[in-house]
């Protein structure tokens, strides 16, 4: 077993840990009328272990396809392993894709497949033209993708249908397909919003495990603040499309997020002038830091309800 | 409704608001209108093609005499009889196949959410109408005239007829796929080429086999038909006995059509049922064993895939299907250098179609032919619709008093399905003679197995809950059925309303060709006295008529969406 986990080690690449392995700077992201992204910057160097923390709407996910390629923004430039995303697309935006595991929050198996097939996809970017079940596949690639099943402790499942496990399983699956792809960072969207406490637990332990084993660099997107403080090293928080919050959750307390989110959302006039615009939209009358406070509550109490069941 | 919306409001301000009006689209009222306009003219039809009763009992006299003629029916040498089933099969089994592996890329092209263009979608939409709308008689005259006589060109007639619907329902399956796992293998980088056959292809392979087994069997019902133009098999064996007036051996293969019909019905559904409810199961034998290996950790020999009973199954089913594909190329004896000389005859061929002409007849007898082919197709539809509420009401679920009454229903449905139109027409010719009468009777019977089959399967889908809601509230069966169940299923009613009448305005064409009136008596007429300018008139005033129904349709759908 730990031979062959050690097949799913990542060539780390040369390049010094000071330079970030992403670099966005000042993107703008718009669908129609809404604003998804306003002048967005962020770096991260490599190894680091982020959670993008913030309400549904704030920009989470638009981000994270950014930093896949999976869109593109109206301004600014995303620079991912080196490699400006702008002008970047077939065989080249492919190539980068492979070494960007991306694990999504509804997981994203195809149901009919077996568990071995969905996670020998995460290969598709190595090998040339389509595959038709498992005989398509090199057995190199088989052992691999058995191993990754291996490490997520799933192998037993391994010529199952998909669609006949659990969430928490078929999460684990989704990990298992990105770590597929040997990659060298790897971008969670709310892996566990779709899963119960204890599935959520385990799932985020492993990848924390899998992130520090292979020295991954890891943008993880969470909307509670508890499990976004124990689980990562650094919090950046958004809202409306911008960064109002970047730290380390060494030394930082849930009330010290609540605090900070609070005064960075309220000293920009701007912001309060989108907020109460999108409150009355929303029907909640006057919004403000208070109301935005309270969402947030809701939120982290909900999860805490959750841990408590 | 609107009393209902306006109570709040009265409660909240004192003063009397008025009612909120209901706002109706032109649009609506316009597609509104072109219903009950059709539905007029559906019924001015059905008294112009003069059905009556009173005939019908009279002719019931000739039925008797002309059983009494026929005497015993009779069969064909039962080896000859064997060969004749099986290239019979072969022959539509291949057509279909062939639809079915051109419709692939079509679909992909047409499909929304894969198609790389508007324009191309355009194209292969355009192409699918195209190719659904000129019915597989006319193809099969062409290609007998351009091949040597033998299975071809019934294959490439059925096959490239069959292109227009197979498509469009692969391309309708490929649009109600979960994005979710096409997203992430591109986002694992893979190409627009894997994402096809990684992500989208396992999610809809199964509505693609349901698909192709029921065009198989649509197909293998018009296959008689396609042997009164020359094409080999049962049906023209058929045709030579009717022509020859051996009525007893005539009517002895049409039995043998209606049970092989019934029996391929039953396969097909059986196996349908089985792709689409493929039961996941997680204790199989294989599945225990590699539990075991997995708790042992034996990675290396979990490298192969265990032989669980599914996958048993699927292995012995796929050697099976194989081995029919490969028995009816055998069968079918097809001439594989006739592709090489097709293309010399393509000119030659061309010319005699073009450019079109009436021929002997003038543009208003031709109008008049086609205008009773648009009569008897709304005639029979009508008649279906009518027929079809009350029976495919009954065989839904959530309707019938008893599961008994939906069996037997179900039962009446697929018997009805089984019968190839063409046969019903030729014997109710020879009942009550030839003429219009004939052709809207077999049509309506035949819809009705048809309409009715998709009528239930539509009601059983209904959203439970105002069912549930009427009965708490003590309403009767009936007034569930017609509070609750009917209003949900009416827009599903429409639609399958306006796919029949696209169907039927093509089969009155062909019935025409065994003496069904309309312009099909024409169209064969002008094939076989080689005045091929003339079905190309014909066939250009029915794709004009068949793209209009097509266009109203889609404009139907969309309104009352």
């Amino acid at each position: 077993m730990p031979g062959l986990t050690s097949n799913s080690s990542v060539t780390t690449g040369s390049g010094s840990a000071a330079e970030p392995v992403i670099d966005v700077r000042g993107i703008t992201k718009t669908f129609g009328e809404t604003t998804a992204l306003s002048d967005l910057s962020l770096t991260v160097a490599r190894g680091e272990i982020v959670v993008l923390l913030g309400l549904s709407g704030s920009g989470k996910s638009t981000l994270l396809r950014h930093l896949d390629g999976l869109d593109r923004p109206d301004s600014g430039t995303v620079t991912v392993l080196g490699a400006p995303l702008s002008g970047l697309k077939g065989r080249p935006l492919r190539a980068l894709r492979g070494q960007v595991g991306f694990v999504f929050q509804q997981f994203e198996l195809v149901g009919s497949l077996t568990v071995l097939e969905n996670v020998l996809t995460g290969a598709l970017f190595r090998v040339r033209g389509p595959r038709l079940g498992l005989w398509g596949y090199r057995r190199e690639l088989k052992l691999a993708a058995l191993g990754h099943l291996d490490r997520v402790g799933l192998l037993a499942q391994a010529y199952q249908r998909a669609d006949t496990l659990s969430g928490g399983q078929q999460q684990r699956v989704g990990i298992a397909r990105a770590l597929m792809q040997n990659p060298r960072i790897l971008l969670a969207d709310e892996p566990v919003a779709s899963l119960d406490p204890e599935s959520s637990a385990q799932v985020m332990a492993l990848i924390r495990e899998i992130a520090i084993d292979s020295g991954l660099t890891v943008v993880c997107s969470l909307h509670q603040v508890d499990l976004a403080l124990s689980w990562g090293d650094r919090i950046v928080g958004l809202r409306h499309g911008q960064v109002v919050l970047d730290t380390a959750t060494q030394g930082l307390s849930k009330q010290n997020v609540m605090e900070i989110y609070g005064r960075v959302t309220t000293s920009t006039g701007e912001l309060d002038a989108i907020e109460t615009e999108l409150g009355t939209e929303l029907g909640t009358g006057e919004a403000g830091e208070p109301d935005e406070q309270s969402e947030l509550d809701l939120a982290t109490s909900s999860s805490a309800w959750d841990n408590r069941r | 409704m609107t009393l209902t919306l306006e109570r709040p409001h009265a409660d909240q301000a004192d003063a009397v608001i008025p009612a909120p009006q209901r706002r109706v689209q032109p649009e609506k009222i316009a597609a509104g209108l072109t219903l009950v306009a059709l539905v007029a003219a559906s019924v001015l039809s059905l008294i112009s093609v003069d059905i009556s009763l009173p005939q019908m009992v009279a002719s019931w006299s000739n039925a008797t005499r002309f059983f009494d003629r026929v005497g015993v029916i009779s069969f064909p040498a039962p080896g000859e009889l064997l060969y004749l089933t099986a290239l019979t099969v072969g022959l539509v089994l291949l057509g279909t196949l062939f639809a079915a592996f051109f419709s692939v890329p079509l679909a992909w092209l047409a499909a929304a959410n894969t198609s790389p263009g508007r324009g191309w979608m355009a194209v292969a939409r355009f192409l699918g109408v195209l190719t659904r709308a000129v019915p597989d008689v006319v193809l099969a005259m062409v290609f007998v005239l351009m091949f040597s006589l033998g299975t071809l060109p019934g294959i490439l007639a059925i096959g490239i007829h069959s292109i227009g619907m197979i498509s469009k329902m692969f391309a309708d399956a490929i649009e109600q796929i979960d994005e979710g796992p096409r997203l992430a293998i591109r986002a694992a980088g893979g190409t627009r080429v894997q994402e096809f056959f990684s992500g989208v292809l396992p999610q809809v392979l199964p509505s693609w086999v349901a698909t192709v087994l029921h065009r198989n069997d649509i197909n293998l019902r018009g296959s008689v038909i396609l042997g009164y133009v020359g094409v080999a098999g049962l049906g023209l064996e058929m045709s030579y006995a009717f022509k020859s007036l051996n009525y007893s051996l005539g009517l002895g293969i049409a039995l043998v059509i209606f049970a092989l019909c019934v029996v391929m019905e039953i396969v097909s559904s059986a196996v349908r049922t089985v792709m689409l409810g493929l039961a996941p199961t997680r204790q199989g034998i294989g599945d225990r064993l590699l539990r075991r290996l997995g708790m042992t950790g034996q990675t290396a020999d979990a490298s192969r895939r265990p032989w669980t009973y599914a996958r048993l199954r699927n292995a012995v089913w796929g050697v099976l299907a194989a081995l029919i594909v490969i028995g009816s190329v055998w069968i079918c004896d097809i001439k594989w250098g006739d592709f090489l000389t097709v293309w010399s005859y393509l000119p030659e061929t061309a010319a005699k179609f073009w450019p079109p002409s009436f021929g002997n007849y003038d543009a208003p007898v031709m109008l008049a032919a086609m205008g009773e082919t648009i009569a008897i197709a709304l005639a029979a539809t009508i008649l279906t619709i009518v027929a079809s509420i009350v029976i495919g009401s009954l065989a839904a679920r959530n309707v019938a008093p008893s599961p008994r009454v939906r069996a037997g229903f179900r039962l009446v449905l697929v018997t009805i399905r089984g019968i190839p139109e063409i046969i019903l027409a030729i014997v109710l010719i020879v009942v009550t003679g030839l003429g219009t009468q004939a052709g809207t009777i077999a049509l309506s019977i035949g819809g009705i197995g048809l309409l009715g089959k998709l009528l239930a399967d539509s009601l059983e889908e209904v959203k439970r809950g105002p069912e549930q809601a009427l009965r708490a509230a003590g309403a009767t069966r009936l007034q569930v059925y017609a509070g609750a169940t009917a209003p949900q299923g009416m827009k599903a009613l429409i639609g399958h309303s306006f796919y029949m009448l696209d169907t039927n305005i093509r089969a009155a064409t062909i019935l025409g060709l065994v003496g069904g009136g309309g312009v099909g008596y024409y169209l064969l007429n002008a094939g076989q006295g080689s005045r091929y300018d003339l079905v190309t008139t014909i066939v250009l005033m029915i794709l004009v008529t068949v793209v209009a129904v097509e266009g109203l349709a889609m404009w139907m759908r969309r309104v009352f969406r």
